[in-house]
């Protein structure tokens, strides 16, 4: 269980400068500041190994803190390494500063350049500014006015939260403290002993000041240490009930990375909350989380026992995370749009018609887009005043967020308009309203629209249901173009108890497999047919064979005793047997006729033998100048030649 | 003495449709609409059934359940025009874009089924028998005395022409069926459907679908639907949202 992620780093470390080239981001941020203000300079190298970076020295400005952190991620079936460095520098005095040009050498061999980098530094800094507090170095007494608005960089380094309350109370009963330090330059916080916490979790709001409704980002590091990693099964939670979340909508991103020298686990969640209501609230987040206490051999006999038979004792409890107080303020009541939906963001909004001509009751299309950042649950469509030139109907909308907070989205609203009149009808004028939590005021916009050519004449006015019913519904509840509805059929029509196609019943399944059958039938049927064919062929060829042989035979006992009439009797049949092999017939049908018919050329060379036969057999006369053995040579030719013809 | 049986029932449903077309004539549409209701839950759909309901759920103000009886009305009577035209009209007042069948929809779903199952069960015959008589060959020409090699080429001719034609008609058979229809609903939820990222009540909203729009169920997942809207927009909306044009059709697993 151990070896297993530093395995994982060991690959990783010594296989990704191999896979791709080194690269390098530089940023200094902010690149205007007062003096004594932290500026921070960070400079990343992606596939690239550095032991150690040198700033260079700039006369004016102090380097107040440095640290590295290298990450490893595995991602899409490829590691990447990256490797941050991160220097707060202080400027002592007012005025335009740059940190040359340098060069660095990776351990692969890379020469990496690092451009020049310039900081405008003003005077002291007023009294009420808010200065921004590093990412890696909060300042306390920045964090503690109550309007800080923090860098909030969902993508960004691992960020200590804003400390504007008391350090983390959450110090768990096994001593797994969340104690977090503010101490410069350190991200992770300390367990009892003064060791790195194995595991705590760090929420980093966008801002500690908000509005009731109004949507905040969140993001939600949890880390383990690798040596205690254990697979978890739940999510992190807001504690209490003052702040509502929205639901993760990814998994959260999954990394390994060092800090302070040890190897953690890092899952990054970025999500959004509000509060339902005003007033200062307590802000922390709780995960049940599991990790390894101990590890034990089952079996100390195993010579495998060390490396297969291990196993992870896990200790399970909720792990609480930082808490900040969040100053919750209500929606200022003066001053409020009547339109006021509850939006509250910076946004953006458009509006279109089409088509721009249209006939008297054909609809017009209108498009409104709402962009930007904001709580856009909230967002509704851009409201039109009644007008009796327009009918208006109930819009549809969609909404596609654009960042995992959904605090970042486009929302559009297709809402179809019909005009009553004809004549050039301009469109409602419409409007949105929401409320600017960085102005402090509510905004209005008008969104402008164009006017629409309407062709035709207006409907006719509908005529009023008859008769007195007491239906809430009829009459003046009723849409007056319903009057244009054809009236009801009075037949009762073919009626059947269910709608279901009827591919649902199986008894069209079995008609259609029925019918396939019937082919398939004849197929088999073929198939069994041809099989056993062949077997009866020969057998009946074989049988005529051996009559046309037994006929020979006879040919041959006639000639021998000199009976004219036995030997054309047998000749002649078999001459019949073997053409009714040939043609399917029965041998007795086969007369001169009937060869004539199927072969007149045939016909005329048996004939001899035919004539003569039937001479013999009918007559009885037999001539002295009958040659029986001149005969048979010249049956047993016709024979030959019917034999090789076939 | 089939008809004498039968006779009090069909008085009993004349009785019945007529008291649900006084009450829509007489303007009470909320009571005709139960009425039409009733009378499908106990005697069956038609298409002139579910057009009269529509009609009255039309003059109730019930923009979705109209809809939803024209669609069904539609479903059972595809080239009817007088249908077809309330349904459109219903839309037009919802805000809904036309959507007619074209006319080869018509000219498919128009023919009964049963039509082209003849037809195919003719060429299987004509198969089976074109199969049978390629066996006995030579005994039918002896006996017909047509050309043994003419007699198997006719034989040959129905089977290469009568598979691909059965093929054909088989396809065109569960078209007119439905087979290859995907499950359609329609929103009856009053006056929009929330479209929601993922399948439960918590999950951000990323839409809204009017009443009255038809919508394609591609998955389902407890008491949520996934649908997919006009424009490919999809989403999840709770079961009760929506209605089954094909009643019974949400509890099928869709394909």
């Amino acid at each position: 269980m151990k070896l297993l992620p530093q395995l994982v780093a060991f690959l990783a470390l010594t296989t990704t400068s191999g896979l791709a080239a080194a690269t390098l981001t530089q940023q200094i941020d902010p690149a205007e500041a007062h003096v004594g203000d932290q500026v921070i300079v960070t400079i990343s190298v992606q596939n690239g190994s550095i032991d150690n970076l040198q700033m260079p020295q700039v006369d004016g400005l102090q380097i107040a803190g440095t640290r590295s952190a290298t990450n490893i991620t595995f991602s899409n079936g490829s590691l990447s390494r990256a490797t941050a460095f991160t220097f707060a520098l202080v400027p002592a005095r007012p005025g335009d500063f740059t940190i040359p040009a340098f060069d660095i050498h990776t351990h692969e061999g890379d020469v990496l350049h690092v451009k020049a980098m310039t900081l405008h530094v003003l005077g002291d800094v007023p009294a009420s500014t808010n200065s921004a507090p590093a990412p890696s170095a909060p300042s306390p007494a920045a964090s503690s006015a109550p309007s800080t608005n923090l860098p909030f960089n969902p993508n960004g380094p691992v960020v200590m939260p804003p400390t504007n309350a008391a350090p983390a109370t959450a110090t768990p009963a096994n001593g797994n403290s969340a104690a977090i330090t503010t101490s410069t330059a350190v991200a992770a916080p300390r367990d009892t002993d003064g060791t790195p916490a194995k595991v705590f979790i760090i929420i980093t709001p966008e801002t500690t000041d908000a509005y009731v409704g109004q949507s905040i980002p969140l993001r939600i590091d949890f880390y383990i240490r690798m040596d205690v990693n254990a697979d978890q099964n739940s999510l992190p939670t807001i504690k209490g009930s003052d702040f509502l979340m929205n639901s993760f909508t990814t998994r959260g991103h999954a990394r390994v990375g060092l800090l302070e020298n040890e190897e953690y686990g890092c899952e990054t969640w970025i999500t959004a909350i509000s509060a339902p209501k005003s007033g200062d609230f307590p802000l922390s987040m709780v995960r049940d989380t599991y990790w390894i206490k101990s590890i034990t051999a089952n079996n100390n006999f195993d010579p495998f026992g060390g490396f297969f038979s291990r196993h992870a004792n896990l200790a399970h409890e909720p792990i609480t995370s930082n808490q900040l107080t969040m100053h919750v303020h209500a929606l200022p009541t003066e001053g409020q749009p009547a339109n006021f939906t509850g939006a509250i963001g910076q946004l953006k909004v458009t509006g279109e018609a089409h088509p721009a001509s249209v006939a008297v009751g054909e609809p017009v299309a209108l498009d409104f887009t709402v962009s930007g950042e904001g709580n856009f649950d909230y967002v509704r469509c851009p409201t039109l005043p009644d007008s009796p030139a327009w009918k208006t109907y109930v819009p549809s909308s969609r909404t596609n967020y654009r960042d995992e907070s959904h605090t970042h989205a486009i929302k559009t609203f297709e809402q179809a308009v019909i005009p009553q009149k004809n004549g050039i009808v301009p469109l409602p004028p419409a409007s949105f309203s929401y409320f600017d939590p960085t102005s402090k005021q509510y905004v209005t916009v008008p969104i402008p629209l164009p006017e629409i050519t309407v062709t035709g004449s207006p409907p006719p006015l509908a005529s009023a249901s008859t008769g007195g019913g007491t239906d809430s519904t009829a009459a003046s509840a009723t849409p007056q173009p319903t009057a244009e509805l054809l009236p009801n059929r009075l037949e009762l029509g073919s009626l059947q108890m269910s709608l279901q196609p009827v591919y649902r019943q199986p008894w069209y399944w079995a008609v259609q497999g029925g019918l396939i059958a019937l082919p398939l039938l004849g197929a088999l049927f073929l198939l069994l047919r041809s099989r056993s064919a062949p077997d009866h062929d020969r057998a009946e060829r074989a049988s005529r064979q051996r009559s046309v042989e037994q006929e020979r035979e006879a040919m041959t006992e006639a000639v021998h005793r000199g009976d004219v009439s036995a030997f054309f009797l047998a000749a002649r049949h078999a001459i019949q047997l073997q053409l009714g092999s040939q043609w399917n017939l029965k041998p007795e049908a086969l007369t001169l006729g009937e060869i004539r018919r199927r072969d007149a050329c045939l016909a005329g060379t048996l004939e001899p033998l035919f004539t003569q036969a039937d001479e013999v057999i009918y007559s009885g006369r037999t001539g002295p100048d009958l040659d029986l053995a001149q005969w048979e040579r010249h049956a047993r030719e016709l024979l030959q030649l019917q034999t090789v013809g076939s | 003495m089939f008809s004498l049986i039968l006779f009090p029932f069909i008085l009993h449903a004349d009785s019945e449709i007529d008291a649900a077309n006084r009450a829509y004539t007489y303007g009470s549409y909320d009571e005709s609409a139960r009425l039409f209701q009733q009378i499908i839950a106990t005697r069956g759909y038609s298409a002139p059934l579910c057009f009269d309901l529509a009609n009255a759920e039309a003059r109730a103000g019930h923009t979705g359940a109209a809809i939803l009886n024209y669609e069904r009305a539609r479903y059972l009577a595809p080239a009817d025009r007088d249908i077809d035209h309330n349904l459109q009209l219903a839309r037009k007042q919802a805000g809904l874009e036309p959507n007619s069948y074209r006319w080869w929809q018509i000219a498919l779903r128009s023919i009964d089924w049963t039509v082209w199952l003849g037809i195919m069960a003719a060429c299987l015959l004509l198969i089976f028998l074109a199969v049978i008589g390629t066996a006995y060959a030579p005994a039918l020409a002896a006996a017909s005395g047509m050309p043994l090699p003419l007699l198997k080429t006719i034989f040959k001719a129905i089977l290469f022409a009568g598979i691909p034609l059965c093929l054909l008609m088989g396809y065109v058979e569960l078209s007119t069926i439905g087979f290859n229809d995907r499950i359609e609903g329609v929103v009856v939820a009053p006056k929009e459907a929330t479209l929601r990222l993922s399948p439960f009540d918590s999950a951000d909203s990323i839409g809204t679908i009017p009443e009255g729009e038809l919508a394609t169920v591609e998955d389902r997942h407890n008491d949520y639907l996934r649908i997919e809207a006009r424009d490919h927009h999809f989403g999840w909306v709770r079961r009760t949202d929506l209605e089954p044009v094909i009643a019974g059709s949400f509890d099928v697993q869709p394909r």
